[in-house]
């Protein structure tokens, strides 16, 4: 049975597509491996890199002589978030250093950073947001 | 089937294959429900939520910075964080977000140094342990290998790192993009957010035939003699085809110091004046490498094996591919039983 299913012309046509395609990928895979491919493609990354950059540098110069805010403008201004942000986020984590050591104290004491007892134990967990 | 029953199937093949690449977009993936614990610029850490948290230890996943971390949870039924949750882990992961222009000065070491040590410590603060259980995959696994190497006698108990680059000189990638002829500082400056596509293009370059020809061939094929590929090929072309941008100074650096100067074994790496001895690494160590990984080989991976201090130390070596270990239909049923397994025994008080 296993002899007559091979024997069909359309089981032999798929294996043979099967082959040449087996054969293909493995010659393609050899060509890519090859250190001229390699430059080839270097070449073609440095080339596509330097026309993108022309392209944006000459939307952007179009947009700013309209006065309007270009992606460098957007840019510049996300940077500045993110500083203000990355000295925020340092000076929560002093703020919760120091929240911890004083619930620490305060529970090797039996009393809270408040003052109320018991509350220590509630100081750790903070942050936690609503579902995405 | 017969010849004539395959002929008259056409039609209705083609319809239902076009119809599967061109509901791609469409495809659910990264389901399983989570909750936000910390966000800082574009990097978000993210908890799972779960009723059965049995190990102490929490697990905290990281990803590549190209391509996107749903591939930890890329379908229920088929997801390595729904997998983790019901072995009861405590399961949080670090998402980078989406990089832009606005991200290019940020550098491994902003990754390693401020995102990655500011998530293990939100981590930790979020479930009240002062350790944890570190699963790096691909660049995520150099990440976490720098990590440990940085802080040894830090947070972290159990470093897992899958299909992880650390001496890539014999890789593919090394012949293409580790000799003079590319400029890497050329495209990065001229980028500043290097283009995921591009990586992507590099990528599926490796295995052309492969990826564009036969991924779509096998489709049909499966589709022609009446299988059901719909969700399992939409979900990972979904995650395939979604690559965000990789920050150019990160680039440049990961480029650099891995592909042309091979810098990370010979202990030359230096992190905001940090040298990354990875001889350092002290951790509770498990590397699992792909027998048929062409991205990170394993003979890229296994050096890290002579080099760590580590006393608990697991090689795994599976048959599979860079992604198709963990992610390919027989990982539920191999490799990540054995990953829990290994984190079980590491995960208690």
């Amino acid at each position: 049975m296993a002899g007559a299913s091979t024997d069909r012309p359309d089981t032999q046509v798929r294996e043979l597509y099967e082959q040449a395609e087996s054969r293909t990928a493995q010659a393609f895979e050899e060509l890519v491996s090859k250190p001229s491919f390699g430059v080839l493609l270097a070449r073609s990354a440095e080339n596509v890199a330097a026309i993108a950059r022309i392209g944006s540098d000459f939307a952007d110069l179009v947009l700013r002589n309209l006065r309007l805010a270009g992606r460098a403008d957007v840019t510049r201004l996300a940077r500045q978030l993110h500083g203000t942000e990355d000295k925020l986020e340092r000076l929560l984590q002093e703020v919760e250093k120091l929240r911890d050591e004083l619930a620490r104290g305060a529970s090797a004491n039996g009393t809270s950073a408040d003052g109320s007892p018991g509350a220590a134990a509630d100081a750790l967990p903070r942050r936690t947001r609503e579902p995405s | 089937m017969n010849a004539i029953e395959t002929l008259a199937g056409l039609p209705r093949a083609t319809f239902e294959f076009a119809n599967v690449i061109l509901t791609i977009p469409d495809a659910a993936i990264g389901q399983t429900p989570r909750d936000v614990v910390w966000t800082h610029r574009g990097t978000t850490l993210y908890r799972y939520r779960s009723s059965r948290r049995e190990h102490a230890i929490p697990v905290l996943l990281v990803f590549a910075l190209i391509n996107r971390p749903e591939i930890f949870d890329l379908r229920r039924g088929s997801s390595f964080v729904e997998f983790l949750l019901t072995e009861g882990f405590d399961v949080f992961l670090v998402d980078w977000g989406i990089p832009d222009e606005e991200d290019s000065e940020m550098g491994l070491a902003e990754f390693v140094c401020d995102e990655l040590h500011w998530a293990v410590r939100e981590t930790l603060r979020a479930c009240g342990e002062e350790e944890l259980s570190l699963l790096g995959w691909c660049i995520g696994g150099t990440l976490c290998a720098i990590y440990c190497a940085l802080h040894p006698t830090g947070a972290v108990r159990n470093a897992v790192l899958l299909t992880t680059p650390i001496d890539p000189s014999g890789s593919l990638y090394a012949r293409w993009v580790g000799h003079d002829e590319f400029d890497v500082d050329l495209v990065a400056e001229r980028y500043r957010a290097v283009p995921g596509t591009g990586i992507d293009w590099a990528n599926k370059l490796m295995k052309p035939v492969t990826n564009y020809t036969t991924t779509y061939r096998r489709l049909f094929q499966s589709i022609l003699d009446g299988g059901d590929p719909r969700l399992s090929y939409q979900a990972m072309a979904k995650w395939v085809g979604d690559t965000p941008p990789f920050p150019s100074r990160a680039y440049r650096e990961w480029i650099t110091w891995l592909y042309k100067e091979n810098r990370l074994v010979a202990g030359r790496v230096r992190l905001r004046s940090d040298r990354v001895d990875l001889a350092r690494i002290e951790q509770n160590l498990l590397v699992v490498t792909a027998g048929a990984d062409h991205i990170a080989p394993p003979e890229g991976t296994v050096p890290l094996l002579d080099l760590v201090s580590s006393e608990d130390v697991t090689h795994l070596d599976r048959p599979g591919g860079h992604i198709g270990l963990m992610a390919g239909s027989k990982a539920k049923h191999e490799i990540w039983p054995e990953l829990a397994d290994w984190l079980r025994d590491r995960s208690g008080h």
